[in-house]
């Protein structure tokens, strides 16, 4: 049975630039920072291909964001293999509620079968679309997603989805990590997964494909067309860098250490 | 994998100005044979093989270096993780980047290839020697083979389902290319059989694919000497059947292979050809003795593709330790040297590393720039092919022209970077703990193969300045002196220019007296001269694209506020280039009058007064 697949690639600041909070506390000093997309929405995607490889259908992938997120919904995403891509355009504050609930309309539009998200987003690590969007359309959940075998195992080397559709394609299997361990759950489609670091090793994308992207079909909708308010539930009152770590002292010997960390640190 | 820790580096901001700014992609892209390419796409494809590299070949560098080949069962093992990352490279398709389109590639533009190439190159210098050398002998078969041999070898080495070699060198025949006794032995079916001993081969032997199509030099029974009488072969490892697929081995053995000072993840091979008779070859073409000038075809791209061997591992070089002297703390600042209490700074503060990293910088940037005006001039020769002669001459010339300076200046400078890159270390650089002495190591062949740089130099003064009745030189010099007359008292760069007057003058002088000697018994004076007049050309040339390069990023500066980050950028171009031209340029004075001295005393010495043991 085809699968159509539903994925989210949002553009993040990349974990190897220098974040800097800017003077007034209120976010980050974006100037001369580099972008990319979102690592566990890059999984998602590599997920969304392998099952349409396997099962055949259609992948959709969706970003939220001013102008300069076509560029990751062009490279990697639609270059990596995605049919074709929905750009949200919106410039200004959103929240998770916002987000999941444009994912929402989309969705109920669009019809797919499986939804997969990344886990969380490697910026503000909120981790709750996938839930919220779940919820809001009364969709099975599956969060978490990773798969038993390791990413060095065969089938990863022979790139089989770690999601596995049940053959009436009627639902997914999908091992999660949970504490401690894995869970295997069935959740009945339509449905919404998230992702783990541990599902897959996503595919470069290759030249051919980015040579391709740039004609795949890009559909910009806003906010408002799709009937969402965007303002956001949750205000950011203070942000600041983590405290920095206070010089140490030398003690003069163990004795000395001992007293330090059972009186001052009581550590011991 | 047993991937290592990825050292690669490169500034993709630096990248993107030399693409977009100084010579602009646009000029070229979405046009004539370009056709489909763009800004955007050109600058996804650019982050995509820097993650690629980063990821990817970065990881197996050192690993490479420290595992080396092995011969196991008659056969090359290359190092851990090397088939692995050859489907991927092929996969991901960054090296059918300029492949044309009829064989599944690209057909990108120059300019972008050139940079992709610096990029994997960079990353893992001995890894891409495999799929380089693959490339080159596909584009051979590709422009001068028979429709069938095409059909049946380039496809395939262009995509990576079979890689390929050249094979020139003989224990007897190394530069002097003409002495070649591999000989051919035509058979009735139209065949040759190949007997003879090919050494030094680069990647002679490996287990990353099924096939390897050797490209033999060889002379056919009763051809005359020299490198008139050399004909071109394809010489696969194993035959091909008729449907194309891997047939029985051919008598094409590996006999070992060398242990090196560098790039020891390439295998280097001695191979014998028909040690048991039954060696088979096709002719490349349908006519004999056409070897040599079909070889340049691969030559010319290989020797620039040696240039930007030197330009990746040298600008790799120059950002680590960049990245260290940031870092290490040592001494106080030279202004407070008085006060043993003042606190240590990072070692970047002290100003003679600051000299080593701008001269770093400067250079890398300029061998760059010289990278890209060539692959400029190629961009349009091609856009020109057979519309404009006069113009398309002009582009095809300056590429002859800058090929053995890129591949010489790339290769040298490379070498004395690495060094100085060790240098802004201390003694961390020396050791294996850090990138930098693999680099060294590394770029040290750069100046021998493909031509050693002394047979660049004498290509460059006794081809290449007389080439046209003179005319690419001269095209190049009236290049120079109008970008002179055009920025005659810039507010910037005024002195600097007039630096740039000057040395050109030196450059003409030296060009002439050239002329002088070769028609008088002073000719001997122009192999003695010729390594300094590259030198000196090359200096002219890099100071001229180093200057064009700050002339416009002076102008683009103004606009920025202080605090933007391509401010600084901007500003590190204009450094660069009153850099360059004030402590290097004035050297292209000095070399001249060193050349006018008209020393004699290198062939003037006799053997016996060298030394006394
Ligand atoms: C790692 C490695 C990989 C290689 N890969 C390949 C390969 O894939 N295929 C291949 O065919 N070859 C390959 N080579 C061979 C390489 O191209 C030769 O080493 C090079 O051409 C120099 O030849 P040679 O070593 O015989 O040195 P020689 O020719 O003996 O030169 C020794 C010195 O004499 C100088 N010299 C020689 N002749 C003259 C002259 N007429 N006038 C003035 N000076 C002269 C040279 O400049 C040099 O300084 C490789 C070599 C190495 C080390």
């Amino acid at each position: 049975m085809p699968l159509k697949i539903l994925v989210t690639a949002k553009r993040v600041e990349d974990s190897e630039s220098k974040i800097k909070v800017n003077p007034a506390g209120t976010g980050i000093v974006l100037e001369g920072l580099k972008f990319k997309i979102n690592p566990f929405d890059e999984i998602a995607i590599e997920e969304a291909l392998r099952l349409t490889a396997k099962h055949g259908g259609e992948v959709v992938v969706v970003s939220i964001g001013g102008k300069e997120v076509v560029e990751q919904l062009r490279s990697p995403a639609l270059a990596m293999g995605a049919n074709r891509a929905i750009w949200v355009n919106h410039v200004g504050p959103m929240d998770q509620l916002g987000i999941a609930a444009c994912l929402q309309k989309i969705c109920e539009k669009e019809k797919p079968d499986l939804c997969i998200l990344g886990k969380q987003a490697i910026d503000d690590d909120q981790g709750q679309v996938g839930s919220y969007l779940a919820e809001a359309l009364g969709w099975s959940q599956a969060t978490f997603a990773s798969k038993e075998e390791s990413l060095e195992s065969e089938a990863e080397k022979s790139k089989a989805p770690a999601i596995k559709l049940s053959a009436d394609g009627k639902s997914v299997t999908v091992v999660r990590e949970v504490d401690g361990g894995l869970q295997t759950i069935e959740a009945t489609l339509p449905a919404v997964a998230t992702t783990e670091l541990r599902l897959n090793q996503p595919r470069y994308a290759s030249l051919p494909g980015i040579m391709k992207a740039k004609t795949k079909p890009l559909e910009e909708v806003t906010p408002a067309s799709l009937g969402v308010d965007m303002t956001p539930h949750i205000t950011v009152v203070k942000m600041t860098h983590p405290p920095a770590r206070k010089a140490g002292i030398k003690v003069a010997d163990v004795p000395a250490l001992m007293d330090k960390l059972k009186n001052e640190a009581r550590a011991i | 994998m047993a991937a290592g820790i990825n050292r690669y580096k490169a500034d993709l901001r630096e990248l993107f100005f030399v693409l977009f700014e100084q010579f602009p992609f646009s000029e070229v892209a979405g046009k004539g044979p370009f056709d489909g390419w763009d800004d955007e796409t050109a600058k996804a494809i650019i982050k995509e093989s820097y993650r690629f590299a980063t990821e990817v070949l970065g990881p197996l560098n050192a690993v490479g270096d420290r595992e080396g080949c092995k011969v196991v069962d008659g056969g090359v093992k290359t190092p851990t993780g090397f088939k692995d990352a050859w489907k991927q490279l092929y996969e991901a398709g960054l090296k059918q980047i300029a492949v044309p389109r009829e064989f599944g590639g690209q057909g990108a533009p120059t300019s972008l290839y050139v940079l992709i190439e610096e990029i994997t190159c960079g990353s893992n210098t001995a890894f891409n020697m495999y799929p380089g050398l693959a490339w080159g002998a596909a584009e051979v078969i590709a422009e001068c083979a028979t429709e069938a041999q095409k059909k049946k070898f380039a496809e395939k080495m262009f995509n990576g389902v079979w890689a390929g070699t050249m094979c020139l060198t003989e224990p007897h025949a190394g530069s002097d290319v003409g002495s070649a006794a591999t000989r051919a032995f035509k058979q009735p079916d139209g065949t040759y059989k190949i007997k003879g001993t090919k050494i030094y081969i680069s990647g002679g032997d490996q287990d990353l694919t099924e096939n390897i199509v050797h490209l033999v030099l060889a002379r056919v029974e009763g051809a005359p000497a020299g490198t008139k009488g050399l004909s071109l072969f394809i010489v696969p490892k194993h035959r091909v059947n008729a449907d194309g697929s891997v047939g029985p081995r051919n008598d094409v053995a590996l006999a070992s292979i060398e242990h090196k000072m560098g790039i020891n993840g390439s295998a280097t091979c001695v191979l014998n050809f028909g040690e048991n008779d039954d060696c088979f070859g096709e002719l490349v073409g349908t006519v004999e003795h056409q070897g040599m000038p079909q070889m340049f075809r691969m030559m010319n791209g290989a020797r620039i593709a040696v240039g930007i061997q030197g330009l990746a591992v040298a600008s790799s070089a120059y950002l680590n330790a960049l990245d260290y002297a940031k870092d290490r703390k040592q001494g106080a600042s030279f202004k407070n040297w008085k006060d043993p209490n003042a606190p240590r700074v990072a070692i970047i503060e002290h100003p003679d590393v600051r000299r080593m990293l701008l001269e770093l910088k400067a250079t890398v940037e300029g061998l760059r720039a010289l990278v890209m005006k060539l692959a400029n001039h190629r961009d349009h020769y091609h856009l020109l092919a057979g519309k404009d002669d006069d113009k398309a001459a002009y582009h095809l010339g300056q590429v002859d022209l800058l090929t053995p300076l890129v591949k010489a200046y790339g290769s040298d400078e490379a070498y004395r970077l690495c060094g100085t890159a060790i240098q802004v270390y201390g003694g961390a650089g020396f050791l294996k703990d850090w990138p930098v002495e693999q680099y060294a190591r590394d770029a040290k062949i750069f100046s021998i193969y493909e031509g050693t740089n002394h047979i660049q130099a004498m290509d460059l003064v006794g081809r290449k300045l007389g080439q046209n009745g003179g005319a690419n030189f001269q095209a190049f010099m009236g290049d120079v002196a109008a970008f002179i007359e055009k920025h005659k008292g810039h507010p910037v760069f005024g002195k600097e220019i007039e630096l740039l007057g000057s040395a050109s003058e030196a450059v003409v002088t030296l060009a002439m007296g050239f002329m002088g000697w070769s028609q008088t018994e002073k000719v001997g004076l122009v192999p003695l001269t010729a390594n300094r007049f590259l030198l000196a050309m090359s200096q002219l040339a890099v100071a001229f694209v180093l200057l064009d390069a700050g002339v416009l990023a002076d102008k683009k500066r103004g606009a920025l506020s202080a605090t933007d980050p391509d401010r600084a950028f901007y500003e590190g171009k204009v450094h660069s280039a009153h850099w360059y031209a004030r402590n290097v340029l004035p050297q292209v004075e000095n070399h001249v009058k060193i050349a006018m001295i008209e020393d004699e005393t290198p062939t003037t010495i006799s053997d016996a007064a060298f030394a006394s043991a």
